[in-house]
């Protein structure tokens, strides 16, 4: 009797932690439903005028074909000047990451005095958009392919550090200790036992960065750093829609060739994967020439490469320390509209993306093969698109707007989503799955109770991580006209207006800095659960 | 004697491939109700595939299952998909790697037991009757895991607890026979007797068949009351535990270490 009455309390107990837990779900809901509500109206969202005006994108898309060729040979160099853009600034950025990765490393420095200033110093670098980078770099050095090479540097350097400081965080510091314990320098140390351990995770973090400089470098003319970008916003001016169409297709290719490429040397370099000796020479031979091929070819004047670069550090440290204040409260707004942009746009993605992983993971239950190894090649073909050009595109139909910056988000992501979600459906643990089917489940119980619980948090951190990198896009797609704190930009940069731009650092880097922060703590409970 | 509950004929499983394998080889059985059976044999002796081909989970191998199962008197291996999930959910199955569903909380892997005779619309949102609810609380004390961590994720449980979950799971079928893979080849000596001893309790209090995949001669022995020795997939012993010679039995299915 007295057991029973212990289970009985027990029971009202957790009916009411039931209760108490709806209650948080609902409030969760309402404000989910708020917040999306606000970023609707914030974005101008308007699925009426996306029926009526989205059949003047293929329209668009008509006027462009067929693709004029005779072009062609002009557009050669320009096309050529991406490729070379693209490797410099893989190169110096590359060079710029590793002392920023060695001293920002706890392993190796063990002072907060030079630890913490470093890795302050890569948080910034990381927060500012690829165009914000190109735009300061063109007024500082002017037009031309040299304030490209400059632009992609710090943006390689950026991110080169992040990812490789990450993985510096896990290496092994058991052989560290081992080299200490036998007497070496820190400079041995470094040489011995770290570097050696990081290599591998360097380069393939130099490579993946290599192919996002190729898609910069694509589109960085638009704001005057020269390659094929310059082409294509004339091309878009003089609405010479068959060229513009011949432009989009050569960075089609381009891309497509140089990821290609790349994965080719990944599995070499990183993996290891068996190649004959003389084989791996040619292959380093041909990195190398590559990189002189861009030195000879693009000209770097070294002089000018470094007073630019001078020009470039007194104009962040002035706009800086003298933002144009009065600007603030807009700059802000903007920024909002930023936000807004980023996760309506990555919401979109998630949802298009959803089914994708299901349909394109190989492994999935009841998917045949071939099915999914088409499926798999959407999101990689979305991948090639440039977001800018989606956007420019879309402002083509759209007129501009905050809408064709959401739209072309919601496009590019699917790249990245569809391909990762389909990774995470292929990695699931199976036996959940074997364990439902026993009792006698359906296949969508099966999907609801042992597929789903293992993809959803997985998923979820893919979509806030995704929302990150969207925040920054939407920062600086508003310089081709689609919105945000990037409309500003535009403007500022017209009537070269630096101190406006200034301000609208001011605004950005904090603000990618907390979302980065809160949506990084979220991941790792999401995924620690 | 009453009718067998499971009646095997003619089994053969082959898992295709560049080279086809035989996993079991024209295997034939009948267990009666309230049968405690231990399957005996070495890894790759066919222990396994016996116990999946019996509701057909070998399918998700590809395996290619001939001759006849018949599970209550229904044809298993004619079974349409519908006629499949209606025998599956009458069958309890045990995993040795207990498949529990780690995200989710205890008490929604064990009311997962019960999704074959809940509506599909109200499992979709999670919405479980409060009966089966009150099962699941009861089947978990039973196994011995108190109501405080039936909200917990299953992540955060031991292996022991992890299989005891699994049992629960099987219980809240209301299963007329249970299968158990390798139980407790994941768990420490201690924790597998403990285990072993819920099955037994189950068997003897509710007269529920179970059959047992071992490989160990010491719990085999310990438990069995019947046993059947697997070996390269045929059937070399089924006889009463009290029928068979320890010393020739351990020699017979295991072989001997050459030195």
């Amino acid at each position: 009797m007295a057991l029973w009455r212990s289970r009985d309390t027990a029971y009202r107990v957790s009916t009411a932690g039931v209760w108490l837990r709806r209650l948080g779900v609902g409030s969760g809901l309402a404000l989910l439903a708020a917040l999306y509500g606000w970023a609707l109206q914030g974005v101008e969202f308007d699925l009426f005028s996306i029926f009526k005006y989205g059949g003047k994108f293929f329209e668009l898309l008509g006027r462009m074909y067929p693709p004029d060729f005779s072009a062609l040979p002009q557009l050669v160099r320009p096309l050529l000047q991406t490729l070379q853009m693209a490797t410099l600034g893989t190169f110096f950025g590359a060079l710029m990451a590793l002392p920023l990765v060695v001293f920002g490393s706890q392993l190796v420095v063990r002072t907060t005095l030079i630890y913490w200033p470093v890795r302050a110093l890569m948080n910034v670098l990381r927060t500012i958009p690829d165009l914000l980078y190109a735009v300061l770099f063109v007024a500082a050095m002017g037009f031309g392919p040299a304030a490209g090479v400059g632009a992609l540097s710090f943006f390689a350097c950026a991110i080169i550090a992040k990812l490789t400081s990450e993985s510096a965080d896990n290496i092994n510091p058991k052989p560290i200790e081992a080299v200490e314990a036998v007497g070496a320098g820190k400079l041995h140390v470094i040489r011995y036992a770290v570097l050696p351990q990081l290599f591998p995770a360097f380069i393939d973090h130099v490579i993946y960065v290599f192919e996002l400089n190729v898609r910069v470098s694509a589109v960085m003319g638009y704001v005057g750093a020269g390659g094929m970008g310059m082409q294509l916003t004339t091309a878009m001016e003089w609405r010479n829609y068959p060229q513009v169409l011949t432009i989009a297709l050569l960075i089609f290719a381009l891309v497509i060739v140089i990821d290609l490429v790349a994965n080719r040397i990944r599995d070499a370099l990183v993996h290891g994967i068996g190649l004959p000796g003389p084989l791996r020479l040619l292959g380093v031979g041909a990195v190398v020439a590559l990189i002189v091929w861009s030195f000879v070819s693009l000209e770097v004047d070294f002089a000018r490469l470094a007073r630019g670069v001078e020009y470039f550090r007194n104009l962040v440290w002035a706009i800086v320390t003298d933002p144009a204040t009065e600007y603030f409260s807009l700059a802000v707004q903007r920024m909002v509209q930023s936000v807004q942009i980023a996760l309506i746009g990555t919401t979109i993605s998630f949802v298009l993306s959803f089914p994708l992983g299901f349909l394109a993971a190989r492994r999935h239950a009841g998917m045949p093969q071939s099915v999914a190894i088409g499926m798999k090649q959407i999101p990689n073909i979305i991948r090639a698109f440039p977001e800018l050009i989606l956007a420019i595109f879309f402002i083509a139909t759209f007129g501009p707007g905050p809408l064709p910056g959401v739209l072309a988000i919601a496009i590019h992501s699917v790249g990245m989503l569809g391909k990762f979600n389909a990774e995470i459906v292929e990695k699931i643990r199976k036996e959940p799955v074997e364990a439902l089917q026993a009792t006698g489940a359906s296949r969508l119980q099966v999907f609801r109770y042992a597929v789903l619980p293992q993809v959803l948090p997985e998923f979820l951190a893919l979509f806030l991580y995704r929302f990150e990198i969207n925040v920054r896009a939407a920062s600086v797609l508003g310089i081709v006209g689609a919105g945000g704190i990037g409309s500003l930009i535009n403007e500022a940069q017209s009537y070269r207006a630096w101190d406006i731009v200034g301000i609208c650092l001011v605004v950005i880097i904090p603000t990618v800095m907390a979302i980065d922060f809160v949506s990084a703590r979220i991941r790792r409970k999401l995924i620690e659960g | 004697m009453a009718a067998p509950i499971l009646r095997v004929r003619n089994l053969t499983v082959i898992y295709p491939g560049v080279r086809p394998v035989k996993a079991l080889d024209n295997v034939s059985l009948d267990v009666y109700p309230g049968e405690f059976v231990v399957v005996a044999g070495v890894s790759g002796s066919g222990k396994s595939t016996l116990l999946r081909a019996i509701n057909r989970l070998a399918e998700n191998d590809h395996a290619r299952i001939e001759g006849e199962i018949y599970f209550d008197g229904l044809d298993v291996l004619r079974a349409s998909r519908r006629q499949l999930r209606e025998i599956r959910s009458q069958i309890g199955f045990i995993f040795q790697e207990y498949n529990v569903v780690e995200r989710l909380s205890v008490l929604t892997n064990t009311l997962v037991g019960s999704l074959a005779h809940v509506g599909f619309w109200p499992s979709l949102v999670g919405k479980f009757p409060s009966y089966q609810i009150e099962r699941a609380h009861q089947a978990l004390e039973r196994v011995g895991i108190p109501q405080p961590r039936h909200f917990d994720r299953a992540a955060r449980l031991s292996g022991g607890q992890k299989q005891r979950v699994g049992i629960a799971r099987s219980l809240l079928q209301r299963p007329k026979l249970i299968l158990a893979d390798e139980p407790v080849a994941s768990l420490d000596p201690i924790t597998a007797n403990v285990v072993m001893n819920i099955f037994k309790k189950i068997n003897e209090e509710e007269g529920i068949t179970t059959i047992v995949n071992l490989h160990d001669p010491v719990l085999t022995f310990k438990y069995g009351r019947r046993i059947i020795g697997l070996k390269h997939g045929r059937i070399i012993y089924d006889k009463p535990i009290t029928a068979i010679n320890r010393e020739t039995f351990e020699e017979d299915i295991y072989g001997t270490v050459e030195e």
